[in-house]
């Protein structure tokens, strides 16, 4: 197969559409990172667990597809929230590992009980009605209907959440923690609250990103998790630990490059090439793209 | 001789100018202080001098190697101990194997010799370790995990660890806070020890007890600017220093 | 017997996996790389027997020696940087091991056979103990001579200077440096280490089980390898000893009617130790109470 120039545009146009879910689960790690300075290995777990409990529920319920899109969230808000409380509230944060340790031991429950309730088997997510029938051809490259759909609702959370931080007292309360916990809890901020308010806003992040990747893949698996999981981390690597702005970007440009490298080596190979991106950002560029200078301490 | 030299030495910490051109030095077997107002870049000083963050401008000199640009644990190589503000041991190990870290095992020697003190305990290290415990009184502890210590024993086995590295320019942080007059005595009775042992030391304090009766020479910095300098007793009848620490 | 001797090996595999994990833990460090250097030990020392019909000790020592050269690579940016970030890059690094070999075919005849690893299918066939006529309870002897080897050396490790410097990492990185103790290179010869005796374990697995294949070679047993010193603490090396005994001896092997309840149980496992026993389940007080047990019964028996 000849590979032109159009086709590489096409498929990198495809894959940072498709970059928008990592964007999100991007921006899921580094609110939560921004937060309490640790790494939630659970995170993108929780997210695909939030959109099988809404595709589950409105399957059982009969309900509109719109409706999985508000119930995935809010569920992966709430699995958040437990998350939170079953790993990073009660462990004295001295013992630098033992958040982390358990999160990854959450990752593996989870992953596990949706295996156990799945039998293993993927399940169909239905598809996005009038969306996943458009193509919108603008010169030679064409534009997917469902992929402008995960951009769109990906952009408008995002923006939403960025807005949230800065403009509402529960952003100021929230960056107050963050940066200065001891002097929060003085002016009477509960910082466990505003944690758990921040894991229960990046789950919904997550239960989005989970319902817009199954929605565009067409369905829902577990052997989505460890995928979603890495590139989520590598986007908030790249994009520079702590920013919001870097993983957004880092994200969209990592959906891009992996479409590409779908395109010029297959799909046995293409996540080989991703994840030594990372590295190569280690070995040069170790503060990411728009990351403050890291203290090596 | 001078030990440590600091030259227009300036750092900024987003708007903060934490060091403001800063000139400072150390003698051989000299006890230098430096105090000011909280946030006048004491510990800041101390922490460019270990190379925890790098400066933004100047140069710092120990003897005649120029650290810019050095590792920390270069630094400690060639001679700069410290303590620390908020003690830093190694919680989880012995009073007797903190120190004994801090033994020196490496830029002396052949390689030989630097790799076999990693797997042998050396007549010479057990003897330093043992040495310096006798002279925090902490012998009889020896065994104790560090972090099960009192806090009095704390400081002094930070200290008893500054030393272990055999250092020429020791670095107290304020070392006397959270301390009883009695105590105060003590440490600076330990103090001149040091001194007496060839090591320059470099004092930031609060506590005026100690500054005013171990320096040989104070330094007062003021927002990150050095606004005076001299012997004690001279600093302590320094209209500006008054200002700076009462406004008045 | 043949079923008993085959949970003695799993637990070796595990134990020495956990040891490779130990090592790193005690600077403070987390790593989810030990399965791609377990992946690479199994892969080099397997191809090495089969391919090239060396003898089995040069081939695990070259495959011990070329996991922890790629520890080392693996090591060296990422541990320059903050402890997560080697999290980070080790998960990525694991995956990226079993994605070649999910793709690596190499294969040519050897006395009429064609060998070697075959991508997807895996790599069959390395019957290096089998063709030279080892019995099984030799194998078992083999597995835990190594064991017993590296359980003497890391339990010295802690007799020595050298642990102490591994403690002292773990216990606070600025006072280390600042004693002189150059962190990131004692950290990345701690990563080679690990990898070393992950190698190890993976020769010795692909040998005994005569049959590799990637999916062999997860996270899930990434995380099974932190697991074991974190469970058991890092209080002295025979914690991860109990604690592989624990898990892969009783959950894993003694559960068997539970199914993949099992893997569930694992990971609940794990966020209950680290809630309640954040020193793991050998700590400090464990021990003590043992020594008291111990000096009792010593009492009793006067």
């Amino acid at each position: 197969m000849v590979i032109t120039s159009v086709d590489v545009i096409q498929s990198i146009i495809d894959g940072i559409l498709y970059g928008s879910i990592y964007a999100l689960i991007g921006v899921g790690f580094t609110l939560i990172f921004g937060a309490m300075q640790k790494l939630n290995m659970a995170y993108a777990a929780s997210s695909i667990a939030g959109a099988y409990c809404g595709l589950g529920i409105s399957a059982v319920l009969s309900l509109n597809l719109l409706v999985t899109f508000f119930l995935g969230p809010l569920v992966g808000g709430l699995i958040g929230i437990l998350v939170y409380l079953v790993c990073f509230r009660f462990i004295p944060s001295r013992e630098h590992l033992g958040s982390l340790m358990a999160s990854i031991g959450a990752l593996f429950l989870i992953d596990e009980i949706i295996v156990h309730e799945t039998d293993g088997s993927p399940l169909n997510f239905p598809e996005l009605g009038i969306f996943s029938e458009a193509y919108f051809l603008v010169g030679e490259f064409g534009f997917r209907g469902d992929l402008i759909f995960v951009l769109i609702v990906s952009l408008l959370a995002m923006t939403s959440i960025i807005l949230m931080l800065y403009r509402t007292k529960y952003g100021l309360a929230a960056r107050a923690v963050s940066q200065q916990m001891n002097a929060a809890i003085l002016c009477g901020i509960n910082p466990h609250k505003v944690n758990a308010s921040t894991f229960f806003l990046a789950g919904v992040l997550g239960g989005l990103a989970g319902c817009l990747a199954a929605a565009a893949v067409g369905v829902i698996s577990p052997l989505l998790i460890l995928p979603l999981t890495i590139k989520g981390l590598i986007a908030t690597v790249i994009g520079g630990l702590g920013s919001i702005k870097g993983a957004i970007i880092a994200g969209l440009l990592l959906g891009g490059f992996e479409s590409l490298f779908l395109l010029v080596r297959g799909v046995n190979e293409r996540d080989i090439y991703v994840f030594l991106l990372l590295f190569l950002f280690l070995v040069f560029k170790p503060n990411g793209m728009f990351g403050s200078i890291i203290d090596r301490d | 001789m001078t030990v440590l030299s600091i030259k227009n030495v300036s750092k900024r910490f987003g708007g903060v100018l934490a060091v403001d051109d800063l000139d400072l030095t150390v003698d051989k077997g000299e006890i230098v202080g430096l105090i000011g107002p909280n946030g006048s870049g004491k510990s800041t000083t101390i922490n460019l001098i270990c190379g925890v963050f790098p400066m933004d401008k100047g140069s710092i000199k120990l003897f005649d190697n120029d650290l810019k640009g050095l590792a920390r644990y270069e630094r400690s190589h060639l001679g700069i101990a410290r303590t620390y503000q908020n003690i830093r041991l190694f919680g989880g190990l012995t009073v007797w194997q903190n120190v004994w870290i801090a033994t020196r095992q490496n830029g002396i020697g052949s390689f030989a010799k630097k790799l076999g003190a990693l797997f042998l305990r050396s007549q010479k290290s057990v003897e330093a370790v043992d040495e310096l415990l006798d002279l925090f009184a902490l012998q009889n502890k020896a065994n104790i995990a560090a972090e099960n210590l009192s806090f009095g024993e704390q400081r002094r086995l930070e200290l008893a660890r500054a030393l272990a590295s055999e250092p020429k320019l020791l670095l107290l942080d304020e070392p006397a806070a959270g301390m009883n007059s009695e105590e105060v005595q003590e440490l600076r009775d330990r103090i001149f020890k040091v001194r007496d042992l060839g090591i320059s030391v470099l004092l930031v304090e609060h506590v005026m007890e100690l500054v005013m009766n171990v320096t040989d020479r104070i330094n007062v910095l003021n927002f990150g600017k050095k606004i005076a300098e001299g012997k004690p007793n001279a600093i302590q009848g320094n209209a500006l220093v008054q200002e700076a620490y009462f406004g008045s | 017997m043949e079923y008993y001797f085959g949970i003695l090996q799993t637990l070796g595999f595990h134990v020495l996996l956990g040891y490779s994990a130990y090592i790193l833990l005690l600077t403070g460090q987390l790593s989810l790389a030990q399965v791609g250097f377990f992946a690479i030990g199994a892969y080099a020392s397997g191809i090495l027997t089969v391919l090239f019909e060396w003898h089995i000790f040069p081939a695990l020592f070259i495959g011990a020696i070329a996991a922890g050269c790629m520890a080392f690579m693996v090591g060296f940016p990422a541990l320059r940087i903050k402890g997560l970030m080697l999290v980070i890059a080790t998960i990525a690094f694991s995956e990226i091991v079993r994605l070649i070999f999910f793709n690596l075919r190499w294969r040519f005849e050897i006395n009429g056979l064609e060998v070697g690893p075959d991508g997807a299918q895996g790599f069959r066939e390395i019957r290096y103990f089998a063709a030279n006529g080892w019995e099984i309870y030799e194998i078992v002897w083999l597995i835990w001579t190594m064991v017993a080897v590296a359980t003497i050396l890391l339990w010295w490790l802690d007799q020595i200077k050298a642990g102490a410097i591994l403690r002292a990492i773990g216990s606070d990185e600025l006072a280390a440096e600042s004693s002189g103790i150059n962190v990131t290179s004692v950290k990345i010869v701690a990563m080679a280490c690990g990898g070393v005796i992950a190698g190890l374990s993976g020769g010795l697995y692909a040998h005994s089980t005569t049959y590799v294949d990637h999916n062999t070679f997860t996270v899930l047993l990434a995380t099974f390898a932190v697991s074991y010193p974190l469970v058991g603490g890092l209080k002295s090396v025979f914690g991860t000893l109990a604690a592989v005994i624990f898990i892969q001896g009783i959950l894993i092997e003694g559960l068997r009617f539970l199914g993949d309840y099992r893997t569930i149980l694992f990971g609940a496992l794990i966020i209950l130790v680290m809630n309640f026993k954040p020193k793991g389940i050998v700590d400090e007080n464990f021990v003590k109470g043992i020594s008291e047990y111990l000096r009792l019964n010593k009492k009793l028996i006067k």
